[in-house]
């Protein structure tokens, strides 16, 4: 079977970008459904405080499916998330059945609760910065994820976080 | 009655003295510049852990009461403690936040803290080593051996944490200080070498003390999904909150049902040495330090007040030295579940104590806050706060509830009770 490198890669690009577009609008049952069922998250960060690799969450796709499906029952910040990617590498595998890539990430927070939402509301913060180092594999024209790690540079997260990067 | 009018709103509320406070406690810039003198740089602080300086040479940066404080650990493998200030011009020497001396830098020579400015060097027990072109600018009239560093009282203890206090004059042990808070937890902790694997920081437009109470008290279950749903039982509401002197508070464990939580598991297998299976035990330290063990993780909050209403709190997370790859893994997801940053209880007190901070900022009318819960001392109790509180007002000697007044003229005082008297008196005229 011949791969089209070319053509794949983009297809990886855009499912890494959906990702995104349905993170931002918590749709987590559309985000899961773009996984492989073997799936494993991770966000992670390196401390040079403690000179450690660190990870801040972890799971496999029902441990997302379970903790996403939890969020209602929390006290959450209601202010939305908006994931700026650029997908710097994709690579394919030779056999053109699995892939990686690396891609900066940003995230920015709209402020809807704020400090004070009379203040704050409608204002844009930057959240948080790192990279996704993703893996998928590729069944003809089907491509999922099989792993993504949220790799960031931000160590210091203030309230807004209990929702997957 | 129903909503209240500014007179009312504004009244001391019928409880006793003692049973609320003056929220310009939380927000008083005032006050908080005296907090750091006659409170923070006269207590002990834990500001690391030792795993965060496991070889010769390496060291850690922090402050402490706005003091630049670094923290090394000697070639004798002993961990000192000095200012983090140069003392020829006052320069910060170390400024990244983690280390090792072992290897020279562009100013200075291997095994030495040095100062870029001048290159002034110190040795690992604070000494003067080398100032560049001494005699050339200083003839005989100043010598290395006249400007060392300026050392910190230093103790390592509790499972290896590293406590350092600014106050020469300090006449008791960490273990004085603690006066017996930390007992419940040394046999876990102490049984075998702790490690360090989490780390964050969060900053939080409030008071540092709006943090520690809600460390110090459990009525906030409700909010918190995952505490109603692990702990709401009859053993859950007989944890005693108990205080020590200092100030210190401990809360009494009991057994968590983490697996009534969809996707959670019991904690058992992984227990600190000497705790019953899946209990929680939690020591909160007067002025602003919160250790809390949940069976197979230990977290540990430090605060570092910024300002009346500016805090950072750094969260640390521990495990057993001797975890195997795959036993540290599993402890890092239950110390994540919950207390991670995208953990399910963190970040709602980070979300309340926020709340909190946008009513009780440096401009805010002060407000009555109620610390009036008694059942008997336990989990739902507010004893904890009230005994911090009472501490608070000793070292200060200002009356939580009304802080222009000498403590001495304080909660259960003869013009305290007066004053709840008149007070009464005028809500009901009101």
């Amino acid at each position: 079977m011949s791969v089209n490198y070319a053509e794949t890669k983009e297809a990886v690009k855009s499912l890494i970008y959906q990702a995104c577009l349905y993170q931002d609008d918590l749709n987590w049952d559309a985000w899961l459904k773009l996984c492989d069922a073997d799936f494993q998250y991770r966000i992670c960060a390196y401390s040079p405080e403690i000179q450690a690799d660190m990870i801040y969450l972890s799971g496999g796709l029902e441990d997302m499916r379970s903790l996403t499906g939890m969020l209602s029952k929390h006290n959450s910040d209601h202010s939305p998330l908006r994931r700026h990617c650029v997908a710097y590498q994709v690579t394919v595998a030779e056999d053109g059945r699995s892939a990686e890539s690396v891609s900066s990430v940003t995230v920015f927070q709209t402020q809807l609760d704020g400090i004070n939402s009379h203040v704050d509301a409608g204002e844009s913060r930057l959240f948080l910065v790192g990279r996704y180092h993703d893996k998928f594999s590729i069944n003809g024209g089907d491509i999922k994820f099989t792993e993504r790690t949220a790799r960031l540079d931000t160590r210091r997260l203030d309230k807004g976080s209990h929702w997957p990067i | 009655m129903s909503a209240r009018n500014h007179a009312q709103w504004t009244a001391a509320p019928k409880l006793k003295a003692g049973e609320w406070v003056d929220s310009r406690i939380y927000s008083d810039q005032a006050i908080f510049e005296e907090e750091l003198q006659k409170i923070w740089k006269r207590s002990w602080i834990p500001v690391c852990h030792e795993s965060e300086l496991k070889n010769a040479y390496d060291f850690r940066t922090m402050t402490i009461a706005r003091e630049p404080v670094i923290v090394v650990r000697g070639n004798d493998m002993k961990v000192r403690a000095f200012l983090n200030v140069c003392p020829h011009r006052g320069n910060m020497i170390e400024r990244r936040p983690s280390g090792s001396f072992k290897r020279g830098t562009p100013s200075g020579t291997p095994k030495h803290m040095t100062c870029m400015f001048h290159a002034w060097q110190f040795d690992m027990k604070g000494r003067c080593a080398y100032i560049s072109r001494c005699e050339e600018g200083y003839q005989k009239r100043l010598r290395k051996e006249d400007v060392g560093l300026r050392k910190l009282n230093c103790e390592v203890y509790f499972g290896g944490f590293v406590w350092v206090c600014l106050d020469d004059d300090i006449d008791m042990t960490v273990e004085q200080w603690a006066a017996g808070a930390l007992d419940v937890l040394s046999p876990s902790l102490n049984a075998e070498p702790l490690e360090i694997f989490h780390y964050h920081k969060a900053i939080i437009p409030c008071n540092y003390k709006l943090w520690h109470d809600t460390n110090c008290e459990f009525y906030h279950d409700y909010l918190h999904y995952h505490n109603r749903i692990t702990g709401f039982n009859d053993a859950y509401f007989a944890r005693k909150n108990s205080g020590f002197k200092n100030g210190h508070i401990n809360v009494g464990s009991f057994e968590v049902q983490y697996d009534q939580y969809e996707g959670f598991e019991s904690r058992e297998a992984l227990s600190f040495p000497h705790l019953p299976p899946n209990h929680w035990y939690m020591i909160d330290m007067f002025p602003g330090v919160n250790f809390n063990l949940r069976g197979s993780a230990l977290r540990c909050d430090l605060m570092t007040p910024l300002a009346a209403d500016k805090v950072m709190i750094e969260f640390r997370g521990l495990g057993l030295a001797s975890d195997t790859p795959q036993q540290r893994r599993t402890r890092i997801d239950h110390h994540n579940s919950i207390w991670g940053p995208f953990g399910r209880n963190l970040h709602e007190d980070l979300l309340a104590v926020t709340a909190q901070g946008a009513c009780m900022h440096q401009a805010a009318e002060n407000r009555r806050i109620l610390h009036g819960r008694h059942e008997n001392q336990t989990i739902h109790d507010e004893n904890g706060m009230r005994h911090y509180y009472e501490e608070w007002g000793r070292w200060l000697n200002r009356l939580p509830s009304d802080p222009d007044r000498a403590f001495a003229d304080g909660a259960g005082g003869r013009a305290a009770v007066a004053r709840d008297a008149e007070r009464e008196l005028a809500l009901e005229e009101a």
